[in-house]
């Protein structure tokens, strides 16, 4: 009985081995932008947001300002919480990271919605968080490796 | 027998093939001028012969159809109670041999964590929303959601 013992236990501890040696999660570092869209006044980016004028040019808002900034060291499937303006907020969650893509899921609790996106490590996220009031709306934008 | 004659003897029970190319030339060589050698190899041939024909008449003297059921009958025999005794005299190979499939499971279960291990593609995007449509525009900087209309009734 006690071989029986000692062969369960070497089949589980081979099982277990590769699982106890794998190191343990890393944290990505994100940048989540709140950013204003308006369409009133002269074409104009603010300079924070030049990186992404390639998002923000094909929208029918013209003129381009940052509201806020915040950077967080993410982590695979805790969600992070980003205060919005107005009192609403963004739920943003790490969802997957490969070699080459990483997966956000991006919550508005308010407004009951939700997205999963999948980009390649240069691509960033854009996503519409207000409804557009006087011409202008708001937007997170979500850049990882910052 | 000839010194020489010593010296190929054992190549006479050669099967073809076995002798190397220069062994095999040298014996021809040694047949061709010594008559005592062809009638060894003409003696051994037909032993051979003998011995092939023998075994031949006597597998086919063996009766195997009732192999099968007296196999049957003798399982039958020891049965269940056979059976029993055998693992109880080999506890830890039978225990091994009923949990090795079940620990090779658990073993696979917990190296691969149950991942379906798809990786998403970049571009992949999914929205869900209640009380409005929501629009994506996709591009080579990455995607870009807008709240899009209220739906209808919203």
């Amino acid at each position: 009985m006690q071989r029986t013992s000692a062969l369960v236990a070497i089949s589980l501890a081979a099982g277990l081995a590769p699982r106890a040696a794998a190191p343990a999660e890393p944290a990505i570092p994100v940048r989540v932008r709140v950013i204003k869209g308006s369409r009133q006044g002269p074409p104009a980016i603010d300079p924070r947001l030049e990186y992404l004028r390639g998002h923000l040019g094909k929208l029918a808002w013209q003129r381009w300002e940052q509201v806020s900034e915040e950077g967080r060291e993410m982590r695979f499937r805790r969600p992070e919480r980003f205060a919005l303006p107005a009192g609403e907020s963004l739920e943003l969650t790490l969802e997957d990271a490969r070699r080459d893509t990483v997966t956000f899921r991006v919550r508005l609790p308010a407004r009951q919605a939700q997205s999963r996106l999948t980009i390649s490590k240069d691509q960033r996220i854009v996503h519409q968080i207000t409804d557009e009031k006087g011409g202008e709306a708001l937007f997170a934008t979500v850049r990882p490796w910052p | 027998m000839s010194r020489e004659c010593l010296g190929f003897a054992p190549m006479l029970s050669a099967r073809p093939g076995e002798l190397g190319a220069a062994d095999e030339e040298a014996l021809r060589r040694h047949l061709a001028g010594c008559d005592a050698c062809q009638a060894r190899l003409a003696d051994g041939a037909a032993a051979a012969g003998l011995v092939a024909e023998g075994l031949l008449a006597a597998a086919a003297r063996v009766d195997l159809a009732p192999l099968a059921d007296e196999v049957m009958a003798r399982v039958g025999r020891r049965g269940l109670a056979g059976a029993l005794r055998w693992l109880a005299r080999h506890r830890a190979v039978a225990a091994a041999t009923a949990l090795a499939p079940a620990a090779l499971a658990l073993g696979l279960v917990l190296y691969f964590g149950g991942e379906a291990d798809v990786a998403p593609l970049a571009g992949e995007v999914e929205v869900v929303a209640e009380g409005f449509a929501p629009v994506v525009l996709t591009g080579e900087e990455g995607p870009v959601v807008l709240l899009g209309e209220a739906a209808e009734g919203s």
